[in-house]
């Protein structure tokens, strides 16, 4: 059995050699088409980032009248915390948001002069509010409507963001939608183009597979240096991708960052390298592998 | 050993291509196959090696009907007969060595089988220093007797040659037909399918002619190139 393997993986890397034209062909095409995959890896990547650092900047807060009880904001900050759509319950108390102000405006000497001034702290105590997701915001707004100790609450920042919350829901939305559909539209025509071009490069031995069956040679004994020879397309392409798509990245890289912060592109595929180059030299064998033995079929009815 | 009867291939919609054949052929025969170009010559070959499937009638090698092998089967069936094309059909891809390496290593034969019998067929017929030539660097009548050491390594005991010499200049093809005598005297039955009168002539064994599908002519002994 291994025998056989090592002598049909060596007959197809001789085919592989010889047939240096078309071999070329194919690599550059499966190339072209691996280096769309990586592309589109990206361009998921990409987008997946930037929805998730929108949704992060969407959040809702509920201001507390200055003479809420504490026990009282403590006790919705529970019943928040067990909700399933709530992410995460933040608690800022008057004190802290005082600091916090007062950090924000440190270098500002006319709000420092001001706040010196005031004998009470102005600022509201609050809760800051996050979600799975954006839809969900306007369920916790009707949930802090109806609480009993709605009394307490001053305002809910919801309403004066609805607009934006709403944009954003349906921004990330689209984005998350096309960007798969895109996705998966040009990996489909990647494969077809790469299917045909294996299936021209095997047509145009189909004599030589006509040849072989006169001399008696059975289905498997012609396919499987075919199979090997589409798994060394495979191979090539993924290498001759990989060397186009690391350096881009890195030219690239730096721009997209001063864009949106939260990609860093070199990291993100430098630091998954090994399993990049694993993710596209199997993506690649088995294109060149299924491509040849969906091509070959075709060549070998009897 | 063959047997065709009342053999008919119709092509669609109705070109008959044979016409109710019957014929007998023993084994260790040399028969010469003549007739005009759609005479039928070419398919009753190919029905022996099963490439083309009889619309109607037998044909049984050795007794048996080639209609009961099974479509697995037919690779297997196909390596106990030899083939010669006037086209050689060799694998450009391939040196000559390897071009009947592949013949042997489909049949599963062991490396040390094939390094020891293809050098061996390769000399019989005058190719022992070509081994490593690919087909486009031979000549044509090196091109044919590769082609017939690639039909003789599995010891066929059945050789078709369909228009063997019909690319080859007459130096050349009387070189084809005597190595098809040589192998025919070992005990191959050959049936060599051709229009050329001299080579026939020169053979002057079993002749039969074929017209329009037909036999019409069967000489058993000394035969002539008679159309």
């Amino acid at each position: 059995m291994f025998q056989t393997l090592k002598t049909v993986i060596k007959r197809g890397w001789v085919n592989f050699k010889r047939n240096s034209y078309l071999s070329a062909a194919a690599t550059g095409v499966m190339a072209l088409a691996l280096v769309l995959f990586l592309g589109l890896l990206s361009l998921q990547y990409l987008t997946t980032e930037i929805v998730i650092s929108l949704e992060n900047k969407v959040d809702i807060s509920a201001y507390f009248k200055t003479d809420a009880p504490e026990d009282q904001i403590a006790n919705i900050k529970a019943e928040l915390s067990s909700r399933p759509d709530v992410v995460s319950v933040n608690y800022i108390s008057r004190e802290q948001a005082l600091a916090d102000f007062k950090t924000r405006h440190a270098e500002e000497a006319l709000i420092q002069e001001s706040l010196a001034q005031l004998e009470e702290n102005p600022l509201e105590a609050s809760l800051n509010i996050k979600t799975k997701d954006s839809s969900q915001y306007a369920t916790i707004a009707q949930f802090l409507e109806d609480s009993k100790f709605r009394s307490s609450i001053d305002k809910v920042s919801f309403y004066e963001n609805k607009n934006v919350i709403d944009r954003i829901g349906r921004l990330s939305g689209s984005i998350k939608t096309w960007g798969l559909t895109a996705t998966l539209f040009l990996a489909l025509i990647a494969v077809l183009v790469t299917f045909n071009t294996v299936r021209l490069t095997i047509y145009n031995q189909k004599q030589e597979i006509e040849i072989m069956r006169l001399v008696g040679a059975s289905n498997w004994h012609i396919r499987g240096p075919y199979l090997a020879e589409g798994g060394f397309y495979g191979v090539f392409a993924a290498l001759i991708a990989m060397v186009i798509f690391y350096p881009v990245v890195w030219l690239v890289s730096d721009k997209i960052s001063g864009f949106v912060e939260a990609v860093d592109l070199l990291a993100y595929f430098g630091g998954g390298a090994p399993q990049i180059v694993l993710l596209t030299v199997s993506f690649g064998v088995l294109l060149g592998v299924v491509s040849s033995s969906i091509a070959i079929r075709k060549h070998l009815q009897i | 050993m063959i047997e065709f009867k009342k053999l008919k291939k119709i092509y669609a919609p109705n070109e008959v291509v044979l016409n109710d054949i019957d014929l007998e052929i023993k084994k260790g025969e040399f028969v010469s196959l003549v007739g005009l170009s759609g005479a039928g010559k070419s398919t009753l070959l190919k029905m022996l090696t099963k490439e083309e499937k009889p619309t109607a009638g037998q044909v049984l090698i050795d007794g048996v009907n080639l209609e009961d092998i099974a479509g697995k089967a037919i690779p297997y069936f196909r390596r106990t007969i030899g083939t010669v094309y006037q086209d050689f059909k060799l694998l450009s891809v391939k040196t000559a060595y390897e071009n009947v390496a592949f013949a042997m290593e489909v049949s599963d034969a062991t490396e040390e089988e094939i390094a020891k019998d293809v050098p061996q067929i390769l000399a019989i017929v005058g190719l022992g220093d070509k081994l490593e030539s690919f087909p486009d660097q031979l000549s044509g009548g090196e091109k044919q007797r590769l082609a017939i050491a690639r039909a003789l390594i599995h010891r066929p005991k059945l050789l078709l040659a369909d228009e063997p010499t019909g690319n080859l200049d007459l130096v050349n093809s009387y070189d084809v037909l005597k190595l098809l005598v040589k192998i025919n005297a070992l005990g191959t039955t050959v049936i060599l399918a051709t229009h050329d009168n001299q080579i026939v002539n020169a053979v002057g064994r079993r002749v039969i002619t074929m017209d329009k599908g037909k036999i019409v002519k069967d000489q058993t002994e000394n035969g002539k190139y008679m159309i």
